[in-house]
C-alpha cells in the first residue's frame, strides 16, 4: 500500500474513516515508520489548531433558556431602522425647505408659532445650543433639531386644527416631525406620547442592552420583551406583562445614553442655573423622545401608550423605569414600587 | 404558546413547548453555534443574538436535520450581518454617539484579547472554503454534515481540513513572529 495522504490521515485521526479504510491505514502504519512519524505530527497539528480556535471563543456562558419572545415574526431591528430614520429626516428637511421657499406668507404666520418654541428652547438650554441637545446618534436628530426652530413644514389641515389646541412647544414638534401623508401618527403622539414597539428580544439580550437586568412587575406573567430606540437613551427595553386576561402593562426600562447625560450636564451648567432647569431639561428630553417616535412612526407598527406627561418614573441604579398601561396613574405608581429585576 | 406564572415558569414553559427534537438540538448545539457565529462576527453578544434568531427560525421552518440547517442559516445571517455592518460603518462613521467606555483592562485581559486578534487574523488568511470547513468541524459537525453543507465531496473534507489546520497554525505563528520583528 502506498503512503497515506494528508487528507486520509486527518480523517483517520478525526475518526471519520469508514472501518475498512481505517483498517487499511492501520495496516500501512504498522509497516511504515515514516507514516507513523507523520501521524504524530498531524495529531499535534490537529491539537494545535484546536487550541488556537479555542483562543478565539466567546466567553463561556450558561446556556440561556430559549425564549418565545424570539419566536415571534422577526421585525425590523433597531440598527436596521437607523438608516431609514436618516432618510426620513432628509425628506422632512427637504419638505421644510420646499414649503419655506414656496410659501413665504405661510412661513411668516407659522413663524409666530415657531417663535415661542425657539424662545422656550433658549430657556431650556444655553443660547445657541439647541442642536447640541440632540445626541448625534443618527443624521436624523441634528436636522430635526434645526427644523424645530425653523418655520415648520405645512401639516395637513386636520393636523393643524389639532395642533392649535396644544401647547406651542408641541406644535412645532408635530410640524417638524409629521410628514404630510401620515399626520395621524403625529397627532396621536400628543395625547400621551407614544413608544413604538421594536423587535422582540430575549432577557439576556435585554440585560446586555441595559447593562442590568430589566425590571418587571413581580408576579405578572411576561408576555414579551421588546427593544426599541429612543433618542437620548442608549437602550430602551419594554417588558410587556399581563395583569389579567385583558390588561396589558408595559414596563419601560431606559438606560440614558452617556452622551445625552453629558449634554444635559453642560446645558444645566450654562443655563444660568435656573431653579427649574432640571424640569426644563426633562421636558426637553421628552420632546426629543417625541420627535424620535413620530419619526419612526409607521402605520403598521402598533403603538404602545406611554403617559409621558406625568409619567411616574423610578430611577433604579442606571435605569429609568416607568410603567404604562390602561390603569389610573396612582395604580401605576403603586405597581412601580413593586418592580424587580427579571431573573435569568 | 402558553404563558403563565412568573418569569421563571415563563422560560420553562417555553422550553418544554418547543418540539422535543429542537429543544434537544438547542441544548446540544447552542454553544457551538454561538462559537461558530462569534468567529464570523467577532462580537459575543451579536453571536448570541444571531444564534437565538437561528433557533427561532428553526422553530418556524422545522427543518428535517435541524443541526446542519442551523449552521447554514447562521452562516448566511453572519454574512448578511457583516455586509450590513460594513454599510453602516460607511454611513455612520461620523455619527456614532456612544463614547467608548474606557475600560482599564488588566494585562491578562489584554493578552487574551491579543491572542484572539491573532487567531482572527490567521483565520482571515484561510480561503473561505477552508475556513468554513474548519469552523464547522470545530463546531462539532461530522464530515458527512460538513459535506452536505458545503457541497464538497465527503472524501475531500479530510484534505480540506488538513490544509486549513496547517495554514491556520502557520499564519498564527507567522503573525506572532511578525509582531516580534515589528517591535524590534
Amino acid at each position: 500500500m502506498s503512503h497515506v495522504d494528508d487528507g486520509t490521515l486527518h480523517a483517520y485521526l478525526d475518526g471519520e474513516l469508514a472501518p475498512a479504510e481505517a483498517q487499511g491505514v492501520d495496516a500501512h502504519l504498522a509497516q511504515c515508520p515514516a507514516c507513523r512519524a507523520r501521524v504524530q505530527e498531524e495529531r499535534a497539528l490537529i491539537t494545535r489548531a484546536g487550541e488556537l480556535l479555542a483562543l478565539a471563543a466567546p466567553p463561556e456562558r450558561e446556556l440561556p433558556p430559549f425564549r418565545a419572545g424570539d419566536v415571534r415574526p422577526l421585525k425590523r431591528l433597531w440598527w436596521q431602522v437607523r438608516l431609514p430614520l436618516a432618510w426620513a429626516a432628509t425628506v422632512v428637511l427637504a419638505l421644510g425647505i420646499g414649503s419655506y421657499l414656496g410659501s413665504g406668507s405661510r412661513a411668516v404666520t407659522d413663524r409666530s408659532v415657531a417663535e415661542p418654541l425657539a424662545d422656550r428652547s433658549r430657556e431650556l438650554v444655553a443660547p445657541d445650543t439647541p442642536a447640541r441637545l440632540m445626541p448625534y446618534r443618527t443624521a436624523a436628530e441634528p436636522r430635526v433639531a434645526k427644523r424645530a426652530a425653523a418655520p415648520p413644514a405645512t401639516p395637513a389641515p386636520t393636523a393643524r386644527e389639532e395642533v392649535d389646541r396644544v401647547a406651542p412647544e408641541r406644535k412645532a414638534i408635530v410640524a417638524a416631525a409629521a410628514p404630510a401623508p401620515t399626520p395621524q401618527a403625529g397627532i396621536a403622539m400628543f395625547e400621551d406620547g407614544l413608544l413604538l414597539q421594536g423587535s422582540p428580544i430575549s432577557v439576556d439580550s435585554a440585560r446586555a442592552l441595559l447593562g442590568a437586568a430589566p425590571f418587571s412587575v413581580q408576579g405578572a406573567p411576561i408576555r414579551a420583551i421588546y427593544q426599541t430606540r429612543e433618542i437620548g437613551y442608549a437602550a430602551v427595553v419594554i417588558v410587556e406583562q399581563a395583569l389579567d386576561s385583558n390588561t396589558l402593562i408595559n414596563v419601560v426600562n431606559r438606560r440614558p445614553s452617556a452622551l445625552a447625560l453629558e449634554v444635559v450636564v453642560t446645558g444645566a451648567a450654562t443655563a444660568d442655573s435656573r431653579a427649574d432647569s432640571v424640569g426644563a431639561l426633562e421636558r426637553a428630553s421628552r420632546a426629543r423622545a417625541q420627535v424620535a417616535s413620530s419619526l419612526a412612526a409607521k402605520p403598521s407598527a402598533p403603538p404602545i401608550r406611554d403617559e409621558t406627561r406625568n409619567r411616574p418614573l423610578r430611577r433604579v441604579g442606571t435605569l429609568e423605569v416607568h410603567i404604562s398601561g390602561p390603569l389610573p396613574s396612582d395604580s401605576l405608581q403603586k405597581l412601580l414600587q413593586h418592580v424587580q429585576p427579571v431573573k435569568p | 404558546m402558553s404563558w403563565s406564572g412568573s418569569c421563571e415558569s415563563f422560560t420553562d414553559d417555553t422550553l418544554t413547548s418547543m418540539p422535543e427534537d429542537i429543544a434537544e438540538v438547542y441544548r446540544t448545539t447552542y454553544r457551538a453555534l454561538v462559537r461558530f457565529l462569534y468567529r464570523k462576527v467577532w462580537d459575543a453578544e451579536r453571536a448570541e443574538d444571531l444564534a437565538q434568531e437561528a433557533f427561532a427560525r428553526a422553530l418556524i421552518h422545522k427543518p428535517e436535520s435541524a443541526r446542519g440547517w442551523l449552521f447554514i442559516v447562521a452562516a448566511n445571517m453572519a454574512r448578511d450581518d457583516a455586509r450590513r455592518a460594513a454599510r453602516e460603518r460607511r454611513h455612520l462613521t461620523l455619527l456614532t454617539a456612544e463614547p467608548q467606555e474606557s475600560t482599564s483592562a488588566t494585562d491578562e485581559a489584554l493578552e487574551v484579547e491579543s491572542d484572539r486578534a491573532r487567531v482572527q487574523a490567521a483565520l482571515d488568511e484561510l480561503s473561505p472554503r477552508d475556513r468554513e470547513v474548519l469552523l464547522l468541524w470545530d463546531s462539532g459537525l461530522s464530515y458527512e454534515e460538513i459535506a452536505a453543507q458545503t457541497g464538497l465531496a465527503r472524501g475531500a473534507i479530510g484534505t480540506t481540513l488538513s490544509r486549513a489546520r496547517r495554514r491556520l497554525v502557520q499564519a498564527y505563528e507567522a503573525g506572532k513572529a511578525g509582531e516580534h520583528v515589528a517591535r524590534g
